[in-house]
């Protein structure tokens, strides 16, 4: 059995989840398991709700008043009963920055192997193997889980497709877990989130967005880029040299030191594609690339590209998508 | 605001070779001689022991055989025995390969290494012998009292870019001992502070320094014999310019290759790392690398200077090792013993004193002594002139390198090489007259991202990374900068820079410079090169700077 554990916030449903559960689909299929289960700790009944319709497997939701708010501990000590009672053979997360913050001290607890960041799964029939980025994305290393217990797997954000999830024929049942969970061994107390962060805007939730690179020449043109991500339904966002002109904030900045994201639609306009631009958004369903240089390097990532002047094109394109 | 305090009896900055040398020599020392147990600290910018630390490398293991002699047995990274050394002069598609090697590049017996995995066991080595290593802080300033050294204050965290305290905001701490040991590598910010402070190159020669820019590869099998050590000379530089390549196979396909270039050129428009391209453009070294993939890139500074601008090592409470004291001999290309040697004799010296119950300048002087009868001024007080003869041009840095050579080093006066390196470049007016119709590099070479990258890419597989929101660790002197090194120099920093930190952004309201500063590799070559010594390298945050493996 296959034990995915969804992850919410304030109890609505990361959108990674999905992605967790199709990775956890193909990995059902690789190792020859035929069932899966969903668990969900805190207070979270509308995002239960929200995964038993998709009818992946039932639904198990950890209740208790010390899962209210996250904390690492509380989260360790629940889940280690959850997993010792389904004993899964693996357990299957996003690798989001709540799971990197518990999952390390949950596979300890559980004496578990873990492999994180994975980006494919691999291997013969039976004996799955785990792909992960080593050197920033040049090589990729095989990992074999070796060793007794459930094998803990975290998926890199936008290695997997949510849209390729495999739904059930019905909603799959609900079942409460009680667990035990002794208040005083939780030793962090959650606080406000930081000013920063209650700021944050988290492009990696974004279906669609428009980035703007050094191309867009002067902050003044920046209306340019805006209109087109208002005509699309997108968010804004940019490569770096735009953050550190402070033309956009900081928490807009695409790549590897900004966030990284895997939308629907990525329009890269005067974006030249520098490598650390590209780690942060080559995972995109569809990129569009706008730039007046045809050798520039987005267009190797993009499946759409035109060579030409962005403040010719991008509001040519504003205008057919109003007339739509 | 409340700073904490640490007190310790030796504290080493620096968790370099020649830092790491010297704690693990007096945890040696203490365990031989007994007596009250020294407190020992080590302060290292990188977070993880070794993620700085750049070098060619072949390793000359006499001080590692002295310092820790069952080093096999403890696993020591050594990644191959060098088996064959070859020597090539370039020409721009051709290569000329030296019948003879010279005898300072004979290897034999030498070991190539990655240095970042061989620190990283020698900070396994101290941690075992119980020093305390302390990775992620950078020495901010030197403490003093009066014309004493008495330790040092690292780096607050939690600034934002613009100087004010984030909700993570630590003051940095003040760790104060009986001597101070400066191991803070080439250019090391202390150290600067000291040599300035206190006049430590008084009466010496100006230091030299040269960049060195490297790669790691994967190459096909077979392509070259681990064990394999090329050194390059001529192409793609110029007759007046110093510097060559390097290229050293290790096992399992892995290559390191680069190219140090001399900090003391006079053309404004030389581009190092253009250089560096362009020798990998070069027939001999494009078909080694066919095929293969760039894994990790760096670039590092060098202390060329050699025995005679080697300041005072030894102050009151203080002494100075490794590369910041300028211990590397510039013909063998090789410093990572010297660096072992003279942190195990400053830790020598600093034992003695502190046991003395005098650690004065006066007392610690003995490291001086101590190094005069080492191997270290064997090796180097006999080539101390061959660097500054190629100020000359290469083939009377050859001819002297030779004459080095022959008479062991007893020439009658010594060579005067009177100016820094970045005195020497010239205006663009100076060395192109009118002819000069572009600001791009003179060397300038297409990159292809297959062989040649450009400087974006490598610092993306340097792994640099910094908190970026944190005040630039640049200093520029900016009015300088646009008033005056702008026209008369046309911003060199944006060239000699390896790393793509200074860029020129032109805006509608003119030229702007822009410092990427989280791009930063902590090379050094900024603070060195600039032609008006504007640029000031500070250590950003602890812990942010490149993430070198296998380098």
């Amino acid at each position: 059995m296959i034990l995915v554990i969804a992850e919410q916030r304030g109890g609505e449903l990361n959108r990674a989840t999905w992605e967790a559960l199709v990775a956890a689909q193909q990995l059902a299929k690789r190792a020859g398991v035929s069932s899966m289960t969903v668990a969900i700790a805190g207070d979270a009944a509308a995002a239960a709700q929200e995964l038993a319709a998709a009818g992946v497997g039932e639904v198990l939701t950890v209740a208790h008043p010390a899962l209210v708010s996250y904390a690492p501990d509380g989260y360790v000590a629940a889940l280690a009963q959850v997993i010792q009672l389904q004993s899964p053979r693996f357990v299957v997360l996003a690798h989001t920055y709540q799971a990197r913050d518990f999952v390390p001290a949950l596979a300890t607890r559980l004496n578990a192997p873990l492999i994180t960041d994975a980006t494919a799964i691999a291997g013969a029939a039976d004996a799955p193997t785990f792909m992960r980025p080593m050197f920033q994305g040049k090589l990729a290393a095989e990992v074999k889980p070796v060793g007794g217990g459930p094998c803990f797997v975290t998926f890199q954000i936008g290695a997997f497709r949510a849209d390729q999830l495999q739904r059930g024929g019905g909603p799959s049942t609900i079942t409460p877990i009680a667990v035990t969970i002794d208040a005083s061994a939780i030793r962090q107390a959650p606080e406000e989130p930081f000013q920063e962060a209650a700021r944050a805007v988290d492009l990696s939730q974004a279906a669609r967005i428009v980035a703007v690179g050094r191309g867009i020449k002067s902050k003044e043109q920046l209306p340019v880029a805006e209109a087109l991500a208002k005509a699309l339904g997108a968010e804004i966002a940019a490569s770096r040299p735009i953050c550190d002109s402070g033309w956009l904030p900081m928490e807009r900045q695409i790549g590897s030191s900004g966030q990284t994201v895997a939308p629907k639609l990525y329009v890269a306009l005067g974006i030249s594609g520098a490598i650390q631009h590209l780690v942060g958004m080559k995972g995109s369903r569809t990129i569009v690339a706008i730039n007046k240089d045809a050798d520039a390097p987005i267009f190797e990532v993009a499946d759409y590209g035109i060579v030409g002047d962005l403040f010719e094109i991008v509001p040519a394109m504003v205008a057919e998508l109003e007339k739509a | 605001m409340t700073r904490e305090t640490l007190e310790v009896d030796v504290l080493i900055v620096g968790g370099g070779p020649a830092g790491l040398s010297a704690a693990i020599r007096l945890a040696q020392l203490q365990q031989q001689e007994g007596g009250d147990p020294l407190s020992i600290a080590v302060l290292e910018k990188a977070r993880d022991a070794g993620a700085h630390m750049l070098s060619g490398a072949v390793l000359d293991p006499s001080t590692l055989r002295d310092l820790i002699p069952d080093f096999a047995e403890r696993g020591a990274p050594l990644a191959a025995p060098v088996e064959r050394d070859r020597v090539y002069f370039l020409a721009q598609s051709s290569s000329y390969r030296l019948p003879i090697i010279p005898p300072p590049l004979r290897n034999h017996g030498n070991y190539i290494i990655s240095l970042n995995a061989f620190v990283r066991w020698l900070a396994g080595q101290a941690e075992g012998q119980g020093i305390d290593f302390f990775g992620g802080f950078a020495g901010q300033t030197v403490l003093t009292d009066g014309g004493r050294v008495i330790g040092v204050r690292t780096g607050d965290r939690g600034i934002d870019k613009y100087g004010q305290p984030k909700p993570t905001f630590e003051p940095g701490v003040d760790i104060t001992a009986k001597v101070t040991i400066f191991c803070d590598g080439v250019r090391g910010n202390l150290t600067k502070e000291l040599l300035r402070t206190f006049q430590l190159a008084r009466g010496r020669q100006p230091e030299q320094f040269a960049l060195g820019i490297k790669e790691l590869w994967d190459v096909p099998a077979g392509r070259l014999e681990p064990g394999t050590v090329i050194h390059s000379l001529g192409y793609p530089l110029r007759q007046d310019e110093f510097g060559g390549g390097f290229i050293y196979a290790m096992p399992e396909g892995r290559v390191s290759l680069g190219f140090v270039v001399g900090l003391d050129y006079k053309d404004p428009l030389l581009d190092p790392h253009m250089a560096f391209n362009r020798f990998k453009q070069h027939p001999l070294v494009a078909r080694l690398l066919e095929g293969g993939q760039m894994v990790r890139y760096g670039a590092k500074a060098l202390p060329e200077g050699g025995w005679n601008t080697v300041p005072q090592p030894y102050l009151d409470g203080a002494l100075i090792a490794g590369d910041a004291g300028g211990f590397l001999n510039s013909m063998r290309l090789k410093g990572i013993h010297l660096a072992m040697r003279t942190g195990m004799l400053a830790a020598e010296s600093a034992f003695e004193a502190i046991r003395a119950g005098d650690t004065s300048a006066a007392s610690l002087a003995r490291y001086q002594r101590k190094i005069d009868a080492s191997p270290v001024r064997a090796e180097l007080y006999p080539v101390r002139n061959v660097h500054q003869a190629f100020g000359y041009g290469l083939l009377a840095g050859l001819a002297f390198a030779g004459l080095a050579v022959l008479t062991r080093g007893r020439w009658v006066e010594d060579v005067v090489h009177g100016e820094p390196g970045h005195e020497r470049m010239q205006t663009l007016t100076g060395y192109y007259g009118t002819r000069l119709t572009a600001l791009t590099p003179s060397n300038q070479t297409a990159v292809d991202r297959r062989l040649t990258f450009d400087k974006v890419t490598g610092v993306h597989y340097s792994g640099a990374a910094h908190d970026e929101d944190q005040p630039s660790h640049l200093l520029v002197h900016t009015d300088v900068c646009s008033a005056i090194c702008g026209p008369e120099y046309g911003h060199p920093c944006t060239r000699f820079c390896p790393a793509n930190v200074y860029e020129i952004v032109r805006e509608p309201a003119g030229p702007r410079l822009q410092i990427n500063a989280s791009n930063c590799v902590h090379c050094k070559t900024c603070d060195i090169m600039d032609p008006y010594a504007v640029i000031t390298w500070v250590p950003p945050e602890g812990g942010g700077g490149p993430q070198y493996n296998g380098m």
